[in-house]
């Protein structure tokens, strides 16, 4: 039986999840800088 | 980082070590899994242990029990405790535990940040509640007492409960947002090969937009509680009228966030419900691509409806007629997802086991939760609905029958293939029935509180209101005893019962299904076939 | 005194509209299940509507109630029928759709929307949309206005064309709340001194709050708004019925939220001429006595009855307080420290300063608005020589005067 994902396969995915997920860390921490210069 | 990350999940440490040590450093999907819902459990009573002593002092007219400000706490604590420390690590529970079932992955993709994002609960939910001690001993004046809307001037007013509360919730707020990368990027990246986003599970679809709307609301909280915390301390004026801010800013920011919070809680469960009616209806969920687009545009929508909170607080009448009508535009995907959930079971081959029972209990119950919130939209009924009992009733349709009883759906469903055991079917049924009952004798009695002209949030309150508010505590009361029933369930279940088979339910389907209950520490060591 | 009771209302006590019982014709279904006990106190919908408002807003909330029980009686026995019939154990066979095939099913499957968008957005949706303009609406062919002041813990009413100007605040006994004694009829919806609006006359009422946010309800109005400080909120009222009308504040704002309620008596229009000119006179005899010398006893006295119905809420009636949230007057460093510099003015955080102009970011609101200053100088007074406080000096109302 086949491993479900080969190494290198998985190393790869896991980096793109990396990727995407500091990616997604720097929309959440930029959205919440914005935010602290609301001004009315 | 990248290396040992990887290193870890390849190579699975089957010496992992024992006692605490192995809970604290775990990076198996299933542990933290385990973790979120063992956490939510025990919030979960907690939570329900302060609204008890609150309904107490509720059951009579009169001060018996408590002082008003103690009784502002609870109530505040109360909904924080169940929104960010039951259901929301509950729902993360069950997506830890049962992603990468679903899709076919060895375990998340940042099994590291999914240790983290757990571990950082424990801290704030001590933070949340220490300011009661911390009042026993003499020090501050208690908790947050401004309910969980943490609406400024009265919270830059308040003591240093408030900023205990701005502290748990940043670090909740973290908590879930890490949670929420690390479900995005695995749905993303860790599918099994075949599996397209058309293919996913409705529960990783749910799961999906819960962590959207939470990466875009959670910053927008979380800035605006920082705004708080510098009002509070470092004399600025953001919501303070005097220095040229506006309190009605902080209304906006909070249900900006607070809005899709109510989604954030739900979608989740809407995910799950199909996997539960098509189960025990024996029939593949109808309107999979409905079902996904419905998701999708209650997400969208979600995040433009949030004036609806505070139409009292006044508002040019544009801006009434384009909140009423776009809060309104959300019961089309909803009403699609209703029905879809009934079609599901149309003409299948029902049993009613005790998942089944909270699906059905569920919908109804939802069902009323929807349709209230429907005419609570409407901004001239809204005006005698708004701060009364009747939004509490409302949003408890919403929230426990939709939320915790949707949780305890899925709980019942999966406890099986957690452990690899039964659990009672009839304590399971017993438990259901008793929820049912003393639910809607807590919350039906309040929207007549409500109709009649009772205030939320007072401690005390006229005598004509007194029988209502009699059979509310009575209800209560019953409902929490009767969770004991459900914790009691599933602590037997996990020490032992009957073994169960890999597909536990007759008419179960997809990938969770093929692995053994319980499930080996690493899944999916040989790859899945994706139908 | 303003907080003299009007008697000539006495004889209305007996008309109470307040908690008119309605058993709801169009409750929730599951309603018909709780028993129904036949008592006064009862009530399943709004109470009896008193304003153009409130009567539209009810007759919106009947047919809302019914569009939706019909929806859920429809949809959910649509689902008990399918869980009678469709169930294995009656050897059900399980079909295999998964969706819409062909127009017709596509059809049947988009009916339910279609009826949805009709009754959100017309059925719904016009008649809502009408309200929100008449609800809106406060200037047209408006009679007076009456603006309302949030505080913690009472509301301050003011009429500006007569300038006449008082606050009025919860009148139920202490050992009422603390079950020391039987509970009144209006146990919590009583006040001091009720505001007076004349019947059949359009009212706009404009809203603000000196503290927190604040929130206007009389029910059987129909009527809901929120006082925000530093801005102004307004609304509409026009009684159509005269009486006894109760509500509360709605919105949470702080220790005694449940305990400041609005009272209002709507009486025909000459009778609310009447007290009107009765309270004008009354409140230029108060203002006279800010101009006479006052004696330590009687400031001490009129002081007493301020402070308990002013201070007490939060320093207690013993002026122990609720520490930390709300300091002790006995023993304080700030009562029992000079009362004015020697050129007989303000101390910055002295006594004098902290009851006019209060305390930046806590409860402890500047009072140089909302009182007297007789008010004022006999609180102060009194405050000085209570408790076990014995500072033995006095300020003279004519003093505070000066101060402003």
């Amino acid at each position: 039986m086949a491993p479900a994902f080969s190494d290198a396969d998985l190393a790869r995915r896991r980096n793109a999840a990396r990727r995407l997920g500091w990616l997604l860390g720097a929309a959440v921490l930029a959205l919440y800088l914005i935010g602290l210069f609301i001004k009315r | 980082m990248s290396t040992a990350t990887t290193h870890a999940a390849e190579h699975p440490a089957e010496h992992y070590p024992g006692g605490l040590m192995r809970w604290l450093t775990t990076t198996n999907h299933k542990d933290i899994g385990t973790m979120y819902l063992t956490f939510s459990l025990i919030m979960f009573f907690v939570g329900g242990l302060m609204i008890l002593a609150v309904r107490a002092e509720l059951f009579q007219p009169g001060l018996q029990l408590m002082r008003p400000e103690f009784f502002n706490q609870l109530i505040g604590v109360h909904a924080l405790v169940m929104i960010f420390a039951a259901l929301m690590p509950a729902a993360t529970g069950f997506a830890n535990w049962m992603l990468p079932l679903m899709i076919g992955a060895p375990d998340m993709a940042l099994p590291r940040l999914n240790n983290w994002g757990f571990w950082l609960l424990p801290p704030a939910a001590i933070l949340l509640t220490l300011p009661f001690t911390l009042a026993l001993f003499g020090i501050g004046d208690g908790a947050l007492a401004t309910g969980w809307t943490f609406y400024a001037p009265l919270s830059v007013q308040g003591g240093m409960g408030v900023d205990f509360a701005i502290l748990a919730v940043h670090i909740l707020g973290i908590s879930s947002i890490m949670g929420s990368i690390n479900i995005i990027v695995t749905i993303f990246n860790m599918r099994a090969p075949g599996m397209t986003m058309m293919k996913l599970p409705l529960f990783a679809w749910g799961w999906l937009i819960t962590a959207f709307l939470l990466i875009a609301t959670l910053p927008v909280l979380a800035g605006a509680v920082t705004m708080l915390l510098t009002d509070r301390h470092f004399g600025t004026h953001f919501f303070d009228a005097a220095g040229g801010g506006d309190p009605i800013l902080f209304q906006h920011l909070f249900w900006f966030f607070g809005h899709p919070e109510v989604y954030i809680l739900l979608l989740p469960v809407w995910g799950l419900m199909p996997h539960v009616l098509s189960t025990f209806s024996r029939k593949p969920a109808y309107g999979y691509t409905a079902q996904v687009y419905s998701f999708i545009a209650i997400g969208l929508l979600s995040v433009v409806v949030w004036a609806h909170h505070f139409f009292t607080a006044g508002m040019p009448i544009p801006a009434l007629v384009y909140f009423m009508f776009s809060t309104m535009a959300i019961s089309i995907p909803l009403a699609v997802l209703f029905f879809c959930w009934i079609a599901t079971m149309w003409k299948g081959a029902m049993t009613f086991e005790t998942p089944m029972l909270f699906a059905v209990g569920f919908i109804v119950l939802f069902g009323i939760a929807g349709l209230t919130g429907l005419i609570l939209a409407d901004v001239a009924a809204d005006a005698q609905y708004h701060h009364s009992y009747f939004v509490v009733a409302h949003f408890h349709y919403a929230l426990f029958a939709g939320g915790i009883m949707g949780v305890m759906t899925g709980v019942y469903y999966w406890l099986p293939k957690w452990t690899g055991h039964m659990y009672s079917e009839k304590l399971g049924k017993l438990h259901f029935w008793l929820t049912v009952f003393s639910f809607n004798l807590t919350f039906i009695p309040q929207f007549f509180l409500g109709l009649a002209g009772m205030p939320r949030r007072i401690p005390d309150y006229a005598l004509q209101f007194a029988e209502f508010n009699a059979i509310s505590t009575l209800g209560a009361f019953v409902l929490g005893l009767s969770q004991l029933l459900f914790a009691w369930n599933i602590w037997c279940c996990v020490r032992g019962g009957p073994k169960v088979e890999s597909r536990v339910w007759e008419g179960a389907e997809g990938l969770e299904w093929e692995l053994s209950s319980p499930p080996p520490h690493h899944s999916w060591e040989t790859q899945p076939t994706v139908k | 005194m303003a907080r003299t009771p009007h008697h000539s209302l006495a004889g209305r006590q007996s008309r109470v509209y307040a908690c008119a019982c309605r058993t709801g014709r169009l409750a929730l279904a599951p309603a018909l299940l709780l028993p129904t006990v036949a008592s006064a106190a009862y009530s399943f919908n709004f109470p009896e509507p008193v304003t153009p408002i409130a009567r539209e807003t009810l007759h919106i909330h009947n047919e809302f109630m019914l569009i939706i029980t019909i929806l859920f009686v429809v949809v959910f026995a649509i689902m008990i029928y399918s869980m009678i019939k469709h169930r294995k154990s009656i050897g059900h066979q399980p079909a295999k759709f998964v969706g819409p095939t062909g127009a017709l099913q596509w059809f049947w499957a988009l009916i339910p929307f279609a009826i949805l968008l009709f009754i959100d957005f017309v059925l719904m949706g016009i008649p809502a949309v009408q309200a929100i303009i008449n609800m809106e609406d406060t200037k047209t062919k408006a009679d007076m206005v009456l603006k309302v002041t949030g505080m913690q813990w009472k509301w301050q009413y003011e009429y500006p064309v007569s300038g006449l100007k008082f606050i009025s605040t919860l009148s139920t006994p202490r050992d009422q709340i603390a079950n020391a004694e039987a509970k009144g009829e209006h146990y919590l919806l009583e006040v001091d001194k009720p505001v007076v609006l004349p019947v059949g006359k359009k009212v706009r009422i404009l809203l603000t709050s000196t503290d927190v946010i604040h929130t206007w309800w009389v029910p059987q109005f129909g009527v809901k708004r929120d006082a925000i400080p530093g801005f102004l909120r307004e609304t509409w009222v026009l009684i159509e019925k005269p009486g006894i009308y109760r509500g509360q504040c709605a919105e949470l704002c702080g220790k005694d939220h449940g305990f400041m309620p609005v009272v209002v008596h709507a009486v025909p229009e000459p009778e609310y001429l009447a007290w009107l000119e009765a309270q004008k006179a009354e409140a230029k005899t108060a203002a006279g006595g800010a101009d006479r010398t006052w004696s330590k006893d009687e400031l001490v006295a009129e002081g007493k009855a301020v402070y308990e119905k002013v201070c007490a809420a939060c320093h207690q009636p013993d002026g122990k307080g609720l520490p930390p949230a709300f300091p002790a007057l006995a023993g304080s460093k700030v009562v029992n420290a000079p009362l004015l510099d020697m050129n007989g003015k303000v101390i910055k955080d002295s006594h004098v300063d902290r009851v006019l102009h209060g305390k930046a970011g806590t409860a402890m609101q500047a009072f140089s608005a909302s009182l007297s200053d007789v008010e004022l100088a006999a609180v102060i007074t009194y405050e000085r020589n209570s408790f076990g406080n014995q500072m033995g000096d006095m300020i003279q109302p004519a003093q505070i005067k000066s101060l402003r």
